[in-house]
């Protein structure tokens, strides 16, 4: 299972699962608690287009509870 | 119990208004609810979230080679109940890292749970009671986990290879209070399998302490579900109420039960009279221009905030937008506009000749088809 851009509705960026078998069934928002760990479980070897959302400020990795 | 006994606890039961009104402060305590589906295998290797029944959270720590599949299944063993949350191990995991953990979490909103004065000096006591059964005995850990403080609160409790019945009291908390918000404040915690990041530290039963510096001492001396693929847990009746006695499990309705889970999680369809079937619309809208369907669906019950995911089946052509005809869709549903209420799908469908404007039904062409939107904890 892996995390990517997905699309951007009404200027919110939407971000895709990606599942094991290479369909996409979630999509999600930032602030998404199980995209928020998966952020913080792989901060250092993110997909490039999640990297280049995180440079740009874009998406924000936020500290566990 | 003597009569002046029963007559004590009788009278502390009255003090906290613990009869009358709603006391079980958790929800789908008895397993009633699963959305998601019944049964979930294959996880351990991510954070497997929310599998089948509603509430019942599973997390994961760091990687562990241990494997295992959830259910709900039907109770025929332990009258008044009809469903538990199964857990079963499926790969065994007995080389444990630091790091690891499983647990089972019920996490609480803090404006559901002001009723315990936590961090005043009227701090009330809790009484987290539930029903488990083993394929063989095993010590593990409850625990009060203070988000909003990072307070938690332990105690073991050991299972049987029978439904027993656990009753678990913990002390009032004078330190920390919880915020009145609809965020997390609380989290019931089961500690299922774990490594010395969590065992390594001295247990204290029932007292709050700050896990600030670390959580060495939240899971010290259990059990683990991963040494044997023998292994599984079955657990229901599940109930958290203000006070020191554990009165009898409160069982609601079915509809209560759904109505209360979705604020949490919706999915339609799901739980229709006749099943899911092909070709059943299930929301209406038009077209936004010639190839793309724009629907607003109405959440039954307010959610608890504007949800974070939705989710499908990750088939296109199991969505069909239909205005005199019906064409599948050639990309999967997506979904924005997130609001407490409502949200928007956008189902893109052409060669149909349709006309922007046209008046159109969303429908799910497979059994297998579902839209959900999640404002989970």
């Amino acid at each position: 299972m892996i995390y990517g851009v997905g699309y951007t509705h009404s200027g919110v960026d939407f971000y895709k699962r990606v599942d094991d078998d290479g369909k996409t069934r979630v999509f999600c928002v930032a602030k998404h608690p199980p995209f928020q760990d998966w952020l913080r479980s792989n901060k250092d070897n993110l997909p490039n287009d999640i990297q280049a959302k995180v440079d740009d400020g874009m998406l924000t990795i936020e500290d566990a509870d | 119990m003597t009569k002046a006994a029963e007559l004590a606890k009788m009278g502390e039961v009255l003090t906290n208004s613990q009869i009358g009104g709603r006391r079980n402060m958790i929800i789908n305590g008895a397993c009633q609810v699963a959305q998601r589906g019944t049964s979930s295998t294959g996880l351990g290797g991510s954070a497997p979230g929310y599998t089948t029944v509603d509430r019942w959270q599973m997390s994961v720590g760091a990687t562990s080679a241990g494997r295992f599949s959830t259910a709900q299944v039907a109770v025929t063993d332990l009258p008044g109940f009809a469903n538990a949350f199964h857990l079963d191990c499926t790969t065994a995991d007995t080389s444990i890292a630091a790091g690891e953990v499983l647990k089972i979490d019920y996490k609480i909103e803090g404006q559901d749970l002001q009723q315990l004065k936590k961090g005043t000096s009227d701090a009330e006591k809790v009484t987290v009671s539930f029903y488990m059964k083993t394929n063989k005995a095993f010590t593990f850990m409850c625990e009060l986990d203070d988000r909003d403080n990072n307070r938690v609160n332990t105690q073991q409790f050991t299972t049987t290879t029978s439904w027993t019945r656990h009753v678990l009291t913990f002390a009032g908390d004078t330190t920390g209070t919880l915020n009145d918000d609809n965020a997390l404040s609380i989290a019931v915690t089961f500690f299922l399998h774990a490594g010395s990041d969590f065992t390594g530290g001295t247990y204290s039963a029932n007292t709050w302490q700050s896990r600030q510096s670390s959580d060495n001492m939240r899971a010290v001396g259990i059990g683990s579900f991963f040494d044997s693929t023998d292994n599984d847990i079955k657990i229901t009746g599940l109930q958290m109420e203000v006070g020191s006695q554990a009165t009898p499990f409160e069982h609601r309705s079915f509809g209560e039960e759904l109505a209360l889970c979705q604020r949490y999680y919706y999915r339609t369809p799901r739980y229709i009279n006749s099943g899911i079937g092909a070709n059943e619309s299930i929301a209406t809208g038009n077209m936004d221009g010639s190839t793309v369907g724009a629907f607003l669906i109405r959440f039954p019950q307010l959610m608890r905030d504007a949800p974070t995911a939705f989710e499908q089946s990750g088939t296109a052509s199991h969505y069909s937008v239909r205005v005199t005809s019906d064409a599948n869709g050639t990309s999967v549903p997506t979904s924005g506009d997130f609001m407490s209420d409502s949200a928007f799908v956008n189902l893109t469908a052409s060669g149909a000749g349709f006309t922007s404007g046209d008046g159109a039904f969303l429908r799910v062409e497979n059994t297998s088809a579902f839209l959900a939107w999640s404002a989970e904890l």
